[in-house]
Order: C-alpha cells, then structure tokens, then sequence
C-alpha cells in the first residue's frame, strides 16, 4: 500500500495504491485525513462513526466515499486513523478516531471536494491504483 | 503558445472553432507575452471545451490568472443565454463565492507600532485553519435567514453597518436564493463555520496604500497614500463545498437526460429553465449569501480588535467594496448591439463593471465599480475600477488575483515554512499561519507576478489600477 503526492498546480494530486478494494478505499481516507491534517501521530481511537456510500460505478462511489469522510471530519471533528470497510457495489463500515486538537492536528489544509477531474480507478497486477485530486 | 492560437492584440489572444470538436463559439484570453509562458495546455483546453456549452455567447473568456480548474479554468468567464444556455458548477467551483473585501481605516503605518502583536491578536480572534469553529452559534432559523439575506442579515445580527450593504456586490444578497435546495448536509456543515477564514489561499491581510495611480478615483473610493488597509479573502466554507458536492451529482443526471454532449464530465449542467439548473441556481446563490455574511462577520471582529487596540471608532473603518470571484449570475449585457439578460458565470474572476451601471453604488456610477485584485504574501495587491471596456469585452469581468504556477508539494521543497516567513521578515512583511506547511504553499514566488498580472487587465482595457497596497502582516488559513 502507498500513498503519493503527485503533481498540480492549484489541488492536491494523490496516487494511491493497494493489493485490494477495500483497502484501496482506506488508503484513500488516510490520504484525505493527511491532506487534511498533516502528518499526525497514531492514537488509539476513542470516537467510531458508520460510514455508507453508493454510487453508478466505482469511480462515483470512491468520490462519494470521500466526501463522506469530508462530511464527518467537518461536522464531527474527526481525525480518522482506522478504517473497517467492505467494498462492492457499495461501500460500507465504520471510521475510527480521535477529535481534533490543534496542538497535534493542525499540519494541513482544508479540502473543498473531492473532484473527478483526471480521477482514475485502474486494475493493476499488483492489485488496484487510484489518481485523485482533492479540491483546495 | 500553442501554435493555432491567434494573437488579436498585444495582450489578447483566440482559440479558432476546430481547436476542440464541438466548439460554439471561439475562445478569448488575455495574457502579456511574458505571462503567456505560463500557460498550461491544461487550462487551454479547459477553455476550449466550455466553448462547446449550448447557449454560451460569443466567446469562452479566459483572464490572465488562468490555470487549470475544475471544469471551466480559474480565470474562466463564460456567459450564457437566458432560453438556450446552461449553468454548470464547473463554471463556479467548490467555494461558492469565495472573494475578496477591502476596508479602510483612518491609521498610517506609524499608528501601529507592534504590526507582530495585532497580527497575534487577529489570529486569535478571527477562526482560521482546518478545524476552526465559529464563534457565533447559529440556529437552523438563524441559517436559513442568513441563505436568504446575506451581509444584510449579518448587519442585522449585530456584525456591521448599514453603509456596507450598499458596498457589497448584489448588495451582499443575491436574489433568487432557495435555501431549500440547500441539503441537511450543507447546513450541518455550515452552522459551525461562519465567521471563519478557512485555508488554502484565503487570507486575512493589513496592508499600507503605497502608490495612487488615479487620484481622482482613489478619492472617490475613499482611499490614500499612506493609509493602513484591511484585505479579507474567504468564500462559502464547507456549505458551499456541499451545496457543489450535491448539485453535482443532480447536474450529472441531469446533463444526460437533456442529451447535452460533454467534453469533460466535469462539465455536468442543465438548462438554466430546467427544473435542476433552476435547483442548482437557488442552492447557489444561498451559499452565495452565506459567503457574503461570513466576510461581514469577519470584518466586525477586525474592526472591533482595532477599536480596542487603536482607539478608532467603529465607523471610521469603512468597506470599500467586497467582489465575488466564484458565481453565476444573472446580469444584462449588450451582445450583438442588443440588451439582454444572460447567466455569467465568473470562476476566478472579478466583476468589473463600468461606469454608469445601474448596480454600484451611486457615487461609483461615474467611475465604475472598485475591483480588487489581492497580491500574494509578499507581493502587491491592487485597486482597480471597472471599465467600458470590460462590458464590452469580458461580459463586465476582470482577473481575481495572480494565479498559481507551481505545486503545493514542490513549493515545498523549495523551502520550508520557517525560511519564507523569515524573508518575508526581511521584507517588512509578519506572517502567521496554524502551521508552517501552508506558509510555504503559499510563498510569494508560487503565483505569477501580481503587477503583471494587474497590467495585463490594465493594458487590455478590462479594468483601470486606481491604487497599489503593500503586505504589511497577513494571516494564512
């Protein structure tokens, strides 16, 4: 699993890989919440949200994910650090975290959407690529 | 430059018809020659491809802060017919009305002695950063008022004057708002932030009136040489995020079922008669509203902070103006030698009308409307007005800043916080930001030069500089 910050101009451009679904879609939350949040530290959660998103094909259903995640971290100042999804024609599971604190969390930047602009969702022989851009 | 680019004048270039398939109408930006290096393929055929919307009015219009957007370029000014045209959310962005306001108050740089110590205080005071929450709690009732009224219903809670409705853009409210087009979600989302600055290149700046180009207008405008300003750059926070976020997808659908042919998916619209662009344009100019409250509320907490620090009364720190960079709008404009009511959509662009119209301020009708231009951390913003020339040219627009021409993440590696807050130092220039990394996204050097930028519009006619500010102490979110 990896997470890479890619070229562009005005957004921030994630590459983000993973030997399956499921975890390509926790990889891309913790890229969110590191966008987000810097580079935080790892703290045994206290705060649990469920998660659900659909969407016509995987390429709405990564996006419409991600904007839940966005949903929950501005309403509920969630700082996520695990993930415990399952993925199909839809996802579903549940966000475990801390609540903000300045003091640890304040390293990033606000992200506006999440944008299908150059977004790609690709089968690799290692498992599954995505290119997405945060809209900031 | 691209080599099927026409140049038509010095500073303004076309895209011919063939540049993309399906192209309505040609493609007009403005650009010096040095600031055409900068130019991304990206952002070229960006503009080409809103050219292909049904209904779009002779030209796709790029400004010269142009860069790659979502959809329709940032710089990207496209304006549409009221029977035929669409309205897309590509054409306004995630951060609905996101703009820029400028106040003035009656102190020099000699009044403030510790700039570290007021930037300290403003930073405290006013919410900014990923996380910030705001200091008034609204009710759903409160919300739906401020969908609704705008700056108006933020003057009405308390934060503001009367004389600033007038000085706002569509008077801070659009109309047509429908807050009920605005989603549980959005209103979740925007309760908690209003009266924040966000992040990213939203700014909070003091800054000092260093050149007057045009007296006469600057006097008009109620600025001088020497006099201290304040800069306020923040938009529509997470409900306006949403209400994009949500219309989206409707549009999305929507563009399908009405057999529009897209270029780019990011594109989605309607009709502006259909029941989905009428949806779209409601929960719009809601977040709009919302955008111009939340600048009014800011502004009370920094002229409240300056009443307290400097003894100045609350009156004498007059709004100069406040613009919207991302909306669609309903306006009139003359198109073929007739008067019509069109749908502008302005993406990282300035409204820049001329003398004469009907929507400034009566005493701006003479010269035109003030558009403000900001700078980066450690370069120059401007006061321009708007011209004839733009009503003629650019639907009644103008640029909205420098725009971006390098990376978050290889700015950097160029250098770190610590290093541009320490040559900004240099230069006279406090900054603050919740951490070092956004100080160091947002250095000087990432944006084109703004005086270039700002010569450019000046050059082509599209909007005149009345006055030219220097950063003294700005805030990053």
């Amino acid at each position: 699993m990896a997470i890479e910050e890619l070229e562009h101009t005005a957004d921030i451009r994630m590459r983000i890989s993973a030997p399956d679904l499921s975890s390509l879609f926790s990889e891309s939350g913790s890229a969110l919440a590191k966008t987000l949040y810097g580079d935080y530290p790892f703290e045994t959660p206290t705060v649990s949200f469920s998660i659900e998103a659909e969407g016509k094909d995987r390429e709405e259903l990564i996006v419409n994910f991600l904007s839940e995640l966005l949903f929950l971290t501005e309403t509920e100042y969630l700082v996520p650090q695990k993930f415990t999804l399952t993925v199909g024609d839809s996802v579903s599971g549940t966000v475990e975290g801390v609540l903000f604190d300045r003091k640890k969390h304040a390293g990033g930047t606000g992200v506006k959407g999440i944008s299908y602009s150059g977004l790609s969702l690709t089968g690799t022989k290692t498992g599954y690529e995505l290119i997405i851009i945060f809209d900031i | 430059m691209n080599d099927q680019i026409h140049k038509i004048t010095n500073n303004e270039w076309e895209i011919p018809m063939d540049f993309v398939p399906g192209m309505r109408v040609p493609g007009r930006f403005f650009l010096s020659e040095n600031l055409a290096e900068t130019l991304e393929d990206g952002a070229l055929t960006q503009l080409a491809n809103v050219a292909t919307l049904p209904g779009i009015l002779r030209y796709s219009l790029g400004m010269p802060d142009i860069h790659w957007g979502y959809g329709f370029p940032i710089g990207g000014v496209g304006a549409f017919d009221a029977e035929t045209g669409v309205i897309s959310p590509g054409g306004v962005g995630f951060d609905i009305n996101c703009g820029v306001r400028m106040i003035t108050t009656p102190l020099h740089v000699s009044d403030i002695p510790d700039m570290k110590g007021i930037i300290e205080d403003l930073f405290t005071a006013v919410p900014t950063g990923v996380g910030s929450k705001s200091p008034i709690r609204l009710s759903q009732n409160d919300l739906s008022s401020m969908l609704e009224d705008g700056a108006k219903n933020a003057v009405e809670m308390g934060y503001g004057m009367a004389g600033d409705i007038p000085r706002c853009e569509e008077n801070g409210a659009m109309g047509g708002a429908q807050p009920e087009h605005v989603s549980k979600k959005a209103r979740q989302r925007g309760i908690p932030q209003c009266g924040t600055l966000g992040s990213g290149n939203h700014f909070l700046e003091i800054q000092v009136i260093d050149d007057i180009a045009d007296e006469a207008t600057a006097k008009t405008f109620g600025v001088s040489e020497g006099q201290i300003c304040v800069m306020i750059h923040c938009g529509s926070r997470g409900l306006g995020h949403q209400v994009c976020t949500d219309h989206l997808q409707i549009l999305e659908s929507a563009t399908k079922k009405y057999g529009i042919e897209l270029p780019d998916r990011q594109l989605a619209c309607a009709p502006l008669s259909s029941p989905e662009g009428e949806a779209y344009f409601g929960a719009m100019a809601a977040s709009a509203n919302y955008a111009w409250a939340n600048r009014q509320i800011i502004t009370h907490i920094v002229r409240e902070l300056f009443v307290k620090k400097f003894q100045v009364d609350y009156e004498e720190m007059p709004l100069v103006y406040d613009v919207a960079h991302n909306v669609a709008k309903w306006e009139e404009h003359e198109v073929d030698g007739l008067r019509q009511k069109v749908c502008v959509h302005r993406k990282g662009a300035t409204r820049a009308f001329g003398p004469g119209r009907a929507e400034l301020p009566h005493e701006f009708r003479a010269c035109g409307q003030p558009v403000i231009i900001p700078g980066s951390m450690g370069t120059s913003s401007y006061l321009l007005a708007g011209t004839q020339g733009a009503m003629e040219k650019t639907f009644g627009s103008t640029c909205h800043g420098s725009g971006r021409v390098k990376s978050r993440s290889s700015a950097k590696k160029c250098q770190t916080g610590e290093e541009v807050a320490h040559a900004l130092l240099e230069q006279g220039i406090i900054v603050r930001a919740p951490n070092q990394a956004a100080i160091a996204e947002e250095a000087p050097d990432v944006y084109k030069s703004s005086s270039e930028v700002v010569q450019t519009v000046h050059d082509a006619g599209i909007s005149r500089i009345v006055a030219r500010l220097r950063p003294l102490g700005v805030i990053k979110g």
